[in-house]
């Protein structure tokens, strides 16, 4: 008996043994073999059994489905042959060889895990998918040329300094004998806001005892500064901006 | 400055098998003489999930333990930029537990390849400092507002995070279980820390993925806000994940920075009630 298993990049997601039904494939949760992902139809195409041949159908799919290089409509298939959807690939593999769907954590070769436990993607895999991830992004993870320097100037209001470098995993905003950004009225709160730098090196504003506002929008949720961003809390203003 | 130990938080924590699983692969220990809270979600077959996990969640205390007598004990790793003295402690005390798991695997056939996430809450200084590694979580309530204070290092999470997939799409997706970091796996492994002002009546819930994928946000949040303490927020939680499937180990730690007068009438209120 033959089964599908599902590639992304090399990375092996899961697989599916080919019983005497046919198995749909697509991006709607209900198709046997489920590819999430944009670039595939709800119901993309299907493999199914037919005088002991094993068949694909593509449902005139957006995007088309391709066996071994070429677009294709009906073919039959054998084991070895690789279907191509989207970023995604099915190999035809027969049942008999022995793979781990999750090829991680070194257990290759023993029981293979059951579909909803925890595993891990595989060192290699899951390096080439960060990298490659990373370069889908915003380009981020590339090193700048310059160092920026994120950095809150005063431009309203009574503070102890004019302009305060967010160097810190957590900036408070307040009167607090905690606080950065510390403010001078009188009846300040002890911690108005505060600003959170994450791993990624992005900046995100969230309330405290007072509701900031970005640009004049309050922040219900921690939100994400961008360069240029006023916010405005308990009675004073700062731009956010990076130095170079 | 305020001392560690003039915080008290209150907690309530409780960890069940779920309705599905034989084993709890989940751990968890706490240690509020030195206000932390640490939950660890095992994986592995042969049982060696439990072992991870418990052996994570010692390794973190054991290490915050003894920098606690001894603030001059080495760190494990780079002490990390523009973060306090106590989230260097807490991020060199995961990155062990990553060694001494990763050596257990390497050392008994029967434990190949296993592993554990965690996260990690370090109450001090009016601020709690978070450190994860995988999909267990921290959530933060404030004013009846949940919001995650960690992102998942899964395959999932990472899509989203690029764009590459919607929220929607990911919540439908078989591949929630596949992650990308975890203790145990490699000799290093890199910790991700945050830092969040901690105020009074915050409450921070730690859980691992077994609460998360039974429960949205409003039903979690409307859990805390409508217990009277901690220890019956984290009780009615696993039963709801329960009550909605328990397709697997659900562990939880609620901690509330209960205002002290509140806190002090609430104790009166149990007096009355004679519990």
């Amino acid at each position: 008996m033959s089964k599908l298993v599902l590639k992304f990049e090399n990375a092996i997601l899961t697989e599916v043994a080919m019983g005497a039904k046919e198995v749909s494939i697509g991006r709607s949760p209900d198709n046997g073999l489920v590819i999430d992902n944009p670039a595939v139809s709800h119901y993309h195409a299907r493999v199914f059994n037919e005088e002991g041949r094993l068949m694909l159908e593509d449902f005139g799919s957006m995007n088309g489905t391709f066996v071994n290089g070429q677009r294709v409509k009906m073919v039959s298939l054998k084991p070895g042959d690789s279907v191509v959807i989207g970023k995604h690939s099915i190999l035809i593999s027969d049942s008999r060889e022995v793979t781990n769907p999750f090829p991680t954590n070194g257990n290759a070769g023993k029981a293979a895990p059951k579909i909803n436990e925890t595993v891990m993607l595989d060192t290699k895999e899951r390096r080439d998918f960060l990298q490659k991830v990373a370069g889908a992004g915003e380009s981020a993870q590339v090193a700048p040329s310059r160092v920026k320097v994120a950095t809150l100037v005063v431009r309203k209001g009574k503070t102890d300094q004019t302009e305060y470098t967010l160097s810190n995993k957590l900036t408070v905003i307040g009167k607090s004998a905690l606080a950065t950004v510390k403010l001078k009225s009188w009846f300040a709160p002890k911690a108005a806001a505060q600003i959170n730098r994450r791993d990624d090196n992005s900046y995100y504003i969230g309330g405290a005892d007072k509701v900031p506002t970005i640009n004049g929008q309050p922040v219900i949720h921690p939100t994400k500064l961008s360069a240029g961003d006023v916010i405005a809390v308990a009675g004073i203003e700062l731009e956010f901006i990076y130095r170079e | 400055m305020v001392s560690q130990a003039a915080m008290e938080m209150e907690f309530g924590t409780r960890s069940d098998t779920g309705r599905v699983r034989e084993n709890n692969e989940d751990s968890f220990r706490l240690a509020p003489e030195l206000n932390l809270f640490v939950l660890c979600d095992g994986m592995g077959g042969q049982a060696s999930g439990e072992v991870a996990s418990r052996l994570a969640a010692e390794t973190i205390v054991a290490h915050c333990r003894e920098a606690e007598a001894n603030p001059a004990l080495p760190l494990a790793g780079e002490r990390i930029d523009g973060a306090s003295e106590a989230a260097s402690r807490l991020a060199s005390a995961v990155r062990l537990a990553n060694r001494a798991v990763h050596r257990a695997a390497q050392q008994n056939e029967a434990q190949t390849g296993m592993g554990a996430t965690v996260v990690a809450a370090l109450f001090t200084d009016e601020r709690v400092i978070v450190a994860h590694v995988g999909d267990s979580r921290a959530y933060r309530l404030r004013n009846g507002e949940l919001e995650q204070l960690t992102q998942d290092h899964s395959f999932i999470a990472e899509q989203v995070r690029h764009g590459l997939m919607t929220a929607e799409e990911a919540s439908q997706s078989k591949l929630q279980n596949v992650l990308l970091r975890a203790l145990g796996i490699e000799a290093d492994v890199e910790v991700e820390i945050s830092e969040e002002l901690l105020m009074e009546g915050d409450s921070v819930l730690l859980c691992s993925d077994g609460l998360t994928h039974e429960l949205s946000d409003e039903q979690i949040a409307a859990a805390l806000c409508d217990a009277d303490e901690a220890q019956e927020a984290a009780s009615r939680l696993v039963e709801l994940a329960n009550h909605a499937g328990g397709g697997d180990n659900i562990t939880v730690i609620v901690l509330r920075h209960a205002p002290k007068f509140a806190g002090a009438m609430a104790k009166i209120g149990r007096w009355f009630k004679g519990s």
